[in-house]
């Protein structure tokens, strides 16, 4: 086997996939990229068993087409140093050696059989729907930071994906927060929903932010595929059901507080810094057309109270928040004005962002309060 | 140099005490068991990787240090009585010593779990600084019967150094100006915090005593050793600057049950369990606490003891903490063997209270949670309480039980 191509785009190839590759992998053959030569292209593939990603680039030469698995740090250290130059890599098909030549240097390494590398589970029965990069890329990051990691409810720790012909939405929850994303422009002919793990999805929100294309999202029973450009993401799903989040969105919210994100967001990271740091409890208490916030960590008697002017329909209430839940919240919309719509103050608040411009979309943010000492 | 007469204008004013417990742990198994004394002990794992906790005066003059492997312990000195400890029990100890010393003194801050220092800069001016200290070291052994040391001088280095040599069951004062002078003579393995490794190198360098490490020039300290170097130089002139930090107790709140007759009955064990994680939940509740660590222990009737502990995401919820209890205990419960005790601890306390969860806790389930603890507030911890704390489980219930089933 032998081919050359430029070291840059080999460099660049590599990186693309490289997020997939795990630190602690049972089969030591995962630690390698798998590259499959073609006639004029390389493809080469990424997995930890759970995400497979691959890349396909063009070749500037190639002979005797071939599979190979090359140690993945290895290669990427070696390129990352070199400046653009063509790179020859020379495989001996029998024992898999590989000879890495670059301007004047040349590097040898041990490559292993790429028949071993795990078989990339084939798009089986299944449906499709497609969705434009730059709206994916943003429902994956506005709802990621709200999974959980409690491995007694696996289910959260993914990100649920909603379809239905009338909209797409995406739901994510760590049953102290939750985040619902919806897209009214995007459409599927199937209702169905899939739990996609958070790994491939931030795999994907890196490459995504960098090209504006049409991805082919394609899903099993077991499986989702991803496709675009040069790229495919292949990761299994989360099995289980994902908790009726829906029940618990409470619909009756007599009391509505308007008020600017930002000033809110500013205060409440101040007033926080006074809390207690495990547990980053805040209050809030509302009276009339003013909000104040306070917190207090009484191991070193520090306290904090702010007030803020607000716009506050319903009865007088005190309600307490982990502050960095809020934080996150109000970090993760643009809107310049919010809504908090509450009932009691041991039911979830929702955080609904006052928006200008876009219709299509439609983000729904609940978050639960703490128990507040009387 | 100017800044090390400045420090001493300082730190000359200050009056430190060091208390340290004489080989605590070995003390503590003598008090509760009074045919150890005199024989060589070592306190310590007892499997193949343990290593010493703790060891008698005895067992040390056969070269038994702690830290050291048990098996190599057990080598030096075969005879030793080997005693796997009791954590429960030498904390109880330790919280007595301190609750002791908080009692007397104004500032104090305890460093681990037989090691204490007083700042009682001042009270010259009411009592003398060596006789206040010497009635609080006696005061101590009184109480709790267990033997302490301690040195007394203007820092905490020198007067952790003096405990050293004051050891056992000694006191020992030095004053400001004889500070050099008992310093000089001892060994660099006096000071504190001073390692192996640092130790090798010193003396590869013809560094015996302090005196002549106090004479290098700082400059060379740091070249030699960074900035610990300078650190180490200081101490060896005996200039500390620390201050003694007021102590705030490692919060956890435990209880535990010993069966007037040492059982087996399970059923009757794991609600047990429940009722004192109950109990104590209700208690950090009331203190407006939340819990990150659950601890169960058992005593078998040979008085083997063991726990096991998980950290939780924080809560004060009984139902979270029974549970983990509950997990704890049947993993912890193993031997099919008679049980003489059984606990529960809540630790990694923090001031806050229950973050709610969008999917578990219906409105109904907290409010009945607020309006319980606030009956029990009002009429007592026991006004409202489960069914199963109010006796013991008796063989109609558990018919009544499958009957239902």
């Amino acid at each position: 086997m032998k081919f050359i191509l430029s070291s840059h785009v080999l460099l660049k190839s590599l990186q693309a996939v490289s997020g997939v590759l795990s630190s602690n992998n049972t089969l030591p053959i995962l630690d390698d990229f798998l590259f499959e030569v073609g006639e004029d292209s390389l493809k080469i593939t990424a997995s930890d068993l759970e995400t497979t990603m691959s890349i396909t680039t063009e070749l500037t030469m190639s002979e005797e087409p071939g599979v190979v698995a090359v140690p993945a740090r290895l290669l990427l250290e070696t390129l990352k140093t070199l400046p653009d130059i063509p790179v020859t890599f020379n495989i001996n098909s029998n024992n898999f050696a590989i000879e890495i030549l670059a301007g004047e240097g040349k590097y040898k390494m041990s490559g292993h059989n790429g028949e071993e590398f795990p078989e990339t589970p084939s798009i089986e029965q299944g449906n499709s729907l497609s969705i434009n990069s730059v709206i994916l890329a943003e429902a994956i990051s506005k709802t990621v930071f709200a999974t959980g990691n409690d491995e007694l409810r696996p289910v959260m720790s993914g990100v649920l994906l909603e379809l239905s012909d009338e909209r797409v939405s995406f739901v994510a929850t760590d049953a102290h927060k939750l985040v619902r994303y919806s897209r009214l422009d995007v459409k599927s002919d199937v209702t169905t929903s899939i739990i996609l793990p958070t790994k491939p999805l931030n795999q994907l929100k890196n490459i995504l932010m960098q090209n504006d294309t049409e991805v082919k999202i394609e899903y099993s029973e077991k499986n989702a595929f991803f496709s675009f450009g040069n790229i495919h993401l292949i990761c299994k799903l989360i099995p289980g059901k994902y908790p009726n989040y829906t029940a618990v969105i409470p619909t009756e919210n007599p009391n509505k507080l308007h008020i600017e994100r930002l000033p809110l967001l500013t205060a409440i990271k101040r007033v926080s810094i006074f809390a207690n740091q495990s547990t980053n409890q805040i209050r809030f208490t509302i009276t009339g057309k003013q909000l104040e916030l306070s917190a207090e960590d009484i191991d070193y008697s520090n306290e904090a109270h702010e007030r803020l002017n607000c716009n506050f329909e319903g009865e007088d209430m005190e309600i307490g928040f982990n502050s960095k839940f809020l934080q996150e919240m109000l970090n993760n919309t643009d809107a310049d004005e919010i809504i908090i719509e509450m009932s009691q103050s041991n039911r979830a608040g929702l955080i609904i962002p006052v928006e200008d411009g876009n219709k299509d979309e439609d983000i729904l943010m609940l978050i639960m309060p703490v128990i507040l000492n009387n | 140099m100017r800044r090390a007469n400045e420090a001493n204008m300082e730190t000359k004013d200050r009056t430190i005490v060091h208390m340290d417990m004489d080989t605590f742990f070995v003390s503590v198994e003598r008090l509760l068991n009074s045919k150890l004394e005199g024989k060589p002990v070592i306190v310590g794992g007892t499997s193949d990787r343990g290593v010493v906790a703790g060891c008698s005066y005895e067992a040390r003059q056969f070269g038994v240090s702690s830290a050291m492997p048990m098996k190599m312990a057990l080598n030096l000195c075969s005879d030793a009585v080997v005693i796997r400890g009791d954590m429960e029990q030498y904390s109880k100890f330790s919280r007595m010593v301190t609750e002791i010393i908080s009692e007397a003194a104004p500032v104090y801050e305890k460093t681990s779990i037989d090691e204490h220092y007083i700042d009682i800069t001042g009270m010259d001016r009411f009592f003398g600084s060596m006789k206040w200290a010497h009635e609080l070291r006696q005061r101590i052994t009184k109480e709790t019967g267990l033997p302490v040391s301690l040195g007394l001088s203007v820092n905490k280095t020198v007067s952790k150094i003096a405990t050293g040599e004051a050891k056992p069951n000694g006191e020992l004062q030095v004053e400001h100006p004889q500070i050099m002078q008992f310093l000089g003579p001892l060994s660099i393995r006096k000071i504190p915090m001073l390692g192996l490794k640092t130790y090798k190198l010193l003396r590869s360098m013809g560094v015996v005593n302090i005196r002549t490490l106090s004479g290098i020039p700082p400059e060379m300290m740091e070249r030699l050793l960074g900035k610990n170097g300078i650190d180490i130089w200081r101490k060896a002139n005996g200039i500390d600057f620390t201050p003694v930090k007021p102590y705030t107790e490692q919060k956890s709140v435990s209880t535990e049950h010993t069966f007037e007759r040492d059982s087996i009955d399970v059923v009757r064990m794991r609600e047990l369990i429940g009722i004192m994680t109950d109990k104590i939940a209700f208690r950090i509740r009331k203190q407006g606490k939340l819990a990150g660590c659950v601890t169960v222990k058992i005593r078998y009737s040979d008085f083997d003891t063991h726990t096991l502990q998980r950290t939780i995401p924080y809560t004060s919820f009984d139902h979270l903490l029974r549970k983990t209890a509950l997990e704890l205990f049947d993993r912890l419960y193993r031997r099919r063997m008679l049980i003489r005790l059984i606990g529960v601890r809540l630790s990694h306390l923090v001031n806050g209270t229950q973050q709610l969860d969008l999917f578990d806790d219906t409105p109904e389930m907290v409010n009945l949670y607020q309006t319980l603890d606030r009956i029990r507030r009002h009429y007592g911890s026991k006004a409202v309480q489960r069914a199963t704390a109010l006796s013991p489980a008796k063989p109609e219930a558990k018919t009544m039980k499958k009957n239902l089933a």
